[in-house]
């Protein structure tokens, strides 16, 4: 009898154990497949902070040729390392020169442009009762914290603490910054209210929601925004020619960032090599 | 990077202590009142402690994000108090304290569970009033039980992430803790010093885990 | 002496039970399921009784009509469980002293040496209780029920775990709890011969319901 009970016992949880493989493998496939098996797509990653630019310009893009586009938006360390580490992408727009240098150097780079400018912001929140008129305003002690990107990786932190650096007072602000994972966070934690103030971009100022500009941006440093073509695929060369287009320059600069006055493409090989 | 690396496990640890000291009153409570006291609403009150286990952890992260923001219900009435969370050692606290609090209250009620009821019956006819029976007959019986337990609130703790993220931020010298710090070490390419913390954390957990077995004494 | 007026439902079983014993020592006896353990459970506090009343000496310890309901740390019961139920965590000492705190604050009982001595358990003391033979962990509960100045005894099958030769050597002990402590006794047995020799008044139980309830000829 006890052989019998282990039959249908060993049955019950065979069965779970194969439905669950099984199942589980055929909603992956279906639900990958289909883009994957897309010929023509390109997959691009950018920097957060072109979010709602990149996406009119793709939507221009597709409408015109056909071409589905791809957004993986984050902050260009997490990009950088994803590709170096082999994530599929055919065009790549960073933040900054140096995440830009860590993709040349895994010679996945085929051209390179300086493709955007952007400047840095100081915001606070809308009903804040503090007025600024510089960096060292950020000393008083009603700004408890500032939320910046992390230095370490994210561009807009590492401008912003340049900025600080700059105006010789990264030293004595050190207590009061509160790092996070990329600018659009930093922004985030404004908006609600966990922080006093945030160094984010010129462009993100627009898409705050309960934060007001403190004083005019500071003219340096200069954000600049590297573009990559990364693949051969003939979608990819066509959207990296698309996005230095009068047409798409337009779209950036209704969103606040600024065009570069020579659009000329520099050197591909890493910055320091001979 | 040695002092870094020092900082960081220190702060962890401390931190996951912290947490373990908080979870542990309410958690003990909780586990003996779910196995000794039938009462109505039982079965959600069980499914609630259990959603830390299951949900993803930035989701609770999102959630005590809302709560203990300036803003939000709990971090508002703090904020008046002139006590901040987000952004602070407290929130790293509350986060690990959290995630950790379901694996110390199952593993105890049933280690409460395990207690004859016999024994808690017989001390009660002997005059021993309920916090008496508690303290001499079903904690020592369930003790075993209840030391496995708060040490896999501890080894949580010490490995949470998603949740201290969301709160705490990953704030260099001040938030950042072993699992936050691979994580970002590993985004901005030091992966020498990501790979130095993980040997760290593998090694706290083997000396938690090792530590608890001691405790636990010899099985009988 | 001891008043029962008692009515219990648990699942499909009710016991009723109506009676009044005067006697020193009363033995319950019946049939395997007959309710006899649940009514010492009833009197003890560990289980409550749909209506009715229990009574011990003047004190009510259950009173449906008046709402009373004495935990069992207030019955001043000493009950002794069919499984004994001695603390596994303690030496025998410590499970003896066990009942005696509430003593010392009543101002009085009996001394740990005079019981130990009546029930030969003296050698015992500092053991642990896990060697112990059946009958010595008999005579240690029944020991430390006594230490608790309990104003009634009730044994469970006081003589069932032991084998029939040492049954005989238990009964004499039994009686000297009887002729010199003046505790009343109530115990439940399936050996009518030792009742016999042991109780002055028989109740018997059969499906929950008394069927019998009369002097032995014993009684003086």
């Amino acid at each position: 009898m006890y052989l019998k009970l282990l039959q249908i016992a060993l049955n019950r949880l065979t069965l779970l154990w194969l439905g669950s493989g099984v199942l589980g493998l055929c909603g992956v496939w279906l639900g990958t497949v289909p883009r994957l098996a897309a010929a023509d797509e390109v997959h691009v990653a950018a920097a957060v902070s072109l979010s709602e630019a990149l996406q009119e310009v793709a939507a221009a893009f597709e409408g015109q040729h056909g071409v589905h586009v791809t957004l993986n938006l984050a902050a260009s360390n997490v990009l950088a390392r994803q590709i170096t580490a082999g994530a599929k992408t055919d065009v790549f727009i960073s933040a900054d020169a140096i995440q830009m240098d860590v993709v040349r150097q895994s010679g996945q780079a085929r051209r390179v442009v300086d493709l955007l400018h952007n400047r840095l912001v100081v915001l606070v929140a809308a009903d804040s009762p503090v007025s600024l008129a510089g960096a060292n305003d950020l000393r008083r002690p009603e700004i408890v914290r500032i939320a910046i990107g992390d230095p370490a990786g994210v561009p807009a932190g590492a401008y912003a603490k340049q900025y600080l650096q700059n105006e010789t007072v990264w030293d004595v602000l050190q207590p009061k910054i509160v790092t996070t994972a990329s600018v659009r966070a930093a922004l985030a934690s404004l908006d609600a209210g966990n922080v006093e103030a945030a160094i984010v971009y010129q462009t993100d100022a627009r898409i705050a929601r309960r934060a007001r500009v403190a004083y005019p941006s500071p003219s340096e440093p200069l954000v600049i925004y590297p573009a990559a073509l990364l693949s051969s695929a003939p979608g990819a060369a066509q959207f990296f020619d698309y996005l230095r287009s009068a047409e798409a320059g337009k779209i950036f600069e209704r969103h606040g960032f600024g065009l570069p006055v020579t659009r000329g493409e520099s050197p591909v090989r890493a910055k320091g090599r001979p | 990077m040695n002092a870094e690396l020092l900082q960081i496990s220190l702060f962890t640890v401390a931190t996951a202590l912290a947490a373990t000291a908080l979870m542990l009153p309410p958690g003990i409570a909780l586990a003996w009142t779910l196995a000794r006291r039938p009462f109505p609403g039982r079965a959600l009150v069980e499914t609630v402690i259990s959603l830390p286990l299951v949900v993803p952890p930035v989701a609770t992260g999102l959630l005590l994000l809302y709560l203990f923001g300036r803003r939000g219900p709990l971090g508002a009435a703090l904020a008046s108090t002139g006590v901040d969370v987000i952004f602070t050692w407290r929130a790293v606290v509350i986060a690990m304290a959290i995630m950790g609090f379901p694996l110390v209250v199952r593993t105890a009620r049933a280690a409460f569970e395990q207690v004859d009821a016999r024994f808690e019956q017989v001390a009660a006819t002997l005059g021993a009033r309920p916090l008496r029976v508690f303290f001499s007959i079903s904690l020592p019986l369930a003790l075993r039980g209840v030391i496995a337990g708060t040490v896999l609130g501890f080894a949580r703790a010490l490995g949470e992430f998603g949740a201290t993220i969301m709160i705490a931020g990953n704030i260099p010298g001040r938030t950042r803790t072993l699992a936050t710090a691979i994580y970002s070490y590993t985004e901005t390419g030091r992966d020498a010093q990501a790979a130095a913390l993980a040997a760290v954390s593998i090694a706290l957990a083997f000396v938690a885990v090792a530590v608890s077995n001691r405790l636990a004494g010899p099985a009988r | 002496m001891l008043t029962l007026d008692v009515q219990l439902t648990q699942g499909s079983f009710t016991l009723t039970v109506s009676a009044r014993v005067e006697v020193r020592v009363t033995a319950l006896v019946g049939p395997s399921g007959a309710g006899k353990t649940t009514l010492l459970e009833a009197i003890a506090g560990l289980r409550r009784p749909a209506r009715g009343e229990i009574r011990v000496g003047n004190r009510v310890l259950f009173s449906s009509r008046d709402r009373i309901d004495l935990p069992p740390h207030q019955r001043h019961v000493g009950y002794v469980p069919q499984d004994v139920a001695l603390f596994p965590h303690m030496n025998v000492r410590r499970n003896l002293l066990y009942g005696t705190s509430r003593n010392t604050s009543m101002g009085g009982g009996l001394p740990l040496e005079r019981i130990a001595k009546m029930l030969e358990i003296e050698p015992l003391i500092e053991r642990g209780v896990k060697d112990l033979s059946g009958g010595e962990r008999q005579r240690v509960a029944l020991a430390r029920a006594l230490l608790s100045a309990p104003d009634v005894l009730l044994l469970d099958e006081p003589l069932a775990a032991v084998d029939v030769p040492l049954r005989r050597r238990i009964v004499p002990y039994l009686r000297r709890v009887r002729d010199e402590l003046g505790v009343p006794l109530v115990y439940v047995s399936h050996d009518l011969e030792e009742v016999g020799m042991l109780a002055e008044w028989v109740v018997e139980l059969d499906c929950g319901t008394v069927v019998r309830s009369a002097a032995t000829s014993l009684q003086a």
